[in-house]
């Protein structure tokens, strides 16, 4: 297995006629679980087929898991998996059939690909389902389908695209949950999408790109900055609080049957528990507000605009 | 693995979390893929693993080539007093019943090729260690399998059983010794090249009905028009026109192959250096087919 990055871009460019899909990324990133962020067209998917060597790109240089993307294009896709965003899979086919076959195409043995392809169903929940042709599956199923072909071949990295689009919300925590187990069984992930809340919640890494620029690179929590705000649920005493912490000398605001308030260090923090206390209202939650991905993202990008 | 047991049932029954295993068995490279995509693309064409309505095709057309072969020997053995050798149909000329099979290839060339991209399935496989080339090969080379064997085993039953029926088993076997050799030849020659233009008109469209109308439409289309010429041409026996006949050029390498020239009566007879034009204009249409399928899958390795 490689030791060294997982992925090492540098100075990628990919341009279509008329559209610069990728503009000069240079990124390196460790192994783990990454969420690859941006809006529809920021050149995500672009840079999947680049990563899986089906597209080349104009100028630049892509290693992944320690193989040159350009010369061994084949050495790389016997490390990876690949679960697209569209719908991909023969529906007339049973689950088994599908996953198995994929198993065969990543150059494992049709017996141990059978094997592989049962275990890799249950592990992703299809197991009493493996028998049943794709085309009667639910959204969630062949989502699961879908992940389960891309896991098949052992792969050092998987690259997910949009793995929780069209699913109901039982659906998407459950595909997501799936997703945070990867990184235990060793799987490093590259996990597009444009939601970030589904970043926030399985990713140790993320890339924020925009229109093909890089935005930001770096671990997930050095991103949650904090806002310098606390929040304080005290039920339904909001206005007496605001007013108590205004008397303390601290700046707060009633949101959402929440306070908010201002505090600069440790011991502005220490003097709002004591004014809850003081008051004798009820606590409930005193928390430190961090600045949320979306707000990271807006940010940023407003920066380098 | 980690076991779940209950506290009250101890000992008599868990529940296993398998987790994930690593594979770390052996890892083969382009050539199992290509391999496995070859198997998946031949179960696909027999109908295997589908519903019994996928299988009936491919059988029922395997049984109505083979029945020339079955009355020829059932008519053989009942005559076998009276004729020592009696031939309904020669191993040539069952070469050409086998084309028939164009039928087989406008069904199942399409079925192999369209839902591929019909159903977006080609960017999975792409993600694995295959190349274009290598899908190409395995799409053609298992119809064509497909076809060789349909074509072969008719003709098996028919040497087998004519040898059994015959008076002198041996004596006809050694009589036949050149059948050997021709007929898989001959068998090669039509398989490869209806499998290639099957494939290569169905990589053109992702919709089965217009790809096996189109198989269809160019095999009608160009024996009628090669007809026509032909008929109208003020040669005696065959003419240029007959290399319009896309369907009937790997008949007249069949028969340079049986008989060491072009049949007289077809529409090649007559024409100098016809069975060298047979064989450039095959050679032609099969690069053409390469051509359109090199340039419809190129993409995934830009």
């Amino acid at each position: 297995m490689n030791t060294g990055p997982l992925l090492r871009i540098s100075g990628l460019t990919k341009t279509y006629p008329g559209v610069t899909a990728l503009d000069d990324l240079t990124l390196e990133l460790p192994h783990g679980r990454i969420g690859l962020v941006g809006a529809n067209g920021a050149g995500k998917s672009t840079m999947f087929r680049v990563l899986l060597g089906l597209s080349h790109p104009t100028a630049g240089h892509v290693e992944v898991c320690g193989i040159d993307v350009a010369r061994d294009p084949i050495g790389v896709r016997s490390r990876l998996g690949y679960m697209p965003e569209h719908d991909c899979l023969a529906l007339d086919q049973t689950a088994a059939d599908v996953v198995s076959t994929f198993g065969e195409l990543s150059g494992l043995p049709p017996r141990a690909a059978r094997q592989r392809a049962s275990d890799i169903l249950d592990l992703v929940g299809l197991d009493e389902a493996r028998f049943r042709p794709i085309g009667g599956f639910s959204t969630g199923m062949r989502q699961r389908t879908k992940l389960a072909q891309a896991l098949v071949g052992d792969p050092e990295l998987v690259l997910l695209d949009e793995p929780t689009a069209g699913l109901d919300p039982i659906g998407r925590e459950e595909m997501l949950q799936l997703v945070d187990r990867l990184g235990s069984f060793g799987i490093s992930v590259l996990m597009a999408t444009h939601l970030l809340d589904d970043v926030q919640a399985v990713c140790d890494h993320v890339v924020m790109i925009n229109a093909g620029k890089l935005v930001v690179s770096g671990a997930t929590n050095s991103l949650l900055e904090r806002t310098g705000l606390v929040t304080i649920d005290v039920g339904r005493h909001t206005e007496e609080l605001v007013l108590g912490l205004a008397r303390a000398g601290v700046a707060a605001v009633a949101v959402d049957d929440v306070v908010e308030a201002t505090v600069g260090d440790d011991a502005q923090m220490d003097l709002v528990r004591d004014v809850v206390a003081e008051m004798g209202l009820p606590l409930f939650r005193l928390s430190t507000r961090l600045r949320s991905l979306d707000e990271a993202f807006v940010r940023r990008s407003e920066e380098l605009a | 693995m980690s076991a779940v047991e209950g506290s009250a049932d101890a000992g008599r029954g868990a529940v296993y979390d398998r987790g994930y295993r690593p594979y770390e068995g052996p890892r083969g490279q382009r050539g199992a893929a290509t391999l496995a995509l070859y198997k998946a693309s031949m179960r696909r064409a027999l109908g295997l693993r589908r519903t019994w309505r996928q299988k009936v095709a491919p059988f029922v057309l395997l049984a109505v080539v083979t029945i020339p072969a079955i009355v020829n020997v059932g008519i053989g053995y009942v005559t076998r007093d009276r004729f020592d050798g009696f031939v309904i149909i020669t191993y040539r000329e069952y070469v050409g019943v086998s084309s028939a099979l164009l039928l087989f290839v406008a069904l199942v060339a399409p079925d192999v090729m369209c839902p591929d991209r019909r159903q977006k399935v080609l960017p999975l496989m792409f993600a694995r260690p295959l190349l274009g080339t290598d899908y190409v090969v395995a799409k053609v080379g298992s119809i064509a399998t497909i076809l060789f064997a349909f074509s072969y085993l008719p003709q098996v039953v028919l040497f087998v059983g004519n040898m059994l029926v015959s008076n002198a088993a041996l004596d006809y076997f050694s009589g036949h010794l050149d059948v050997l050799w021709k007929v898989p030849l001959s068998i090669v020659v039509l398989a490869v090249y209806y499998a290639m233009i099957g494939c290569a008109l169905s990589s053109l469209t992702d919709r089965r009905i217009v790809a096996g109308a189109s198989v269809i439409g160019l095999f009608l289309l160009t024996s009628i028009a090669s007809g026509v010429i032909v008929d109208n041409s003020d040669a005696t026996g065959g003419g240029y026109g007959g290399l319009l006949n896309v369907l009937a050029m790997p008949l007249h390498l069949r028969d340079v192959i049986f008989l060491g020239h072009v049949d007289p009566s077809s529409q090649l007879g007559g024409v100098a250096g016809g069975g060298w034009l047979a064989l450039a204009c095959y050679l032609a249409v099969l690069c053409t087919g390469a051509s359109v399928l090199w340039w419809r899958y190129r993409w995934v390795e830009r």
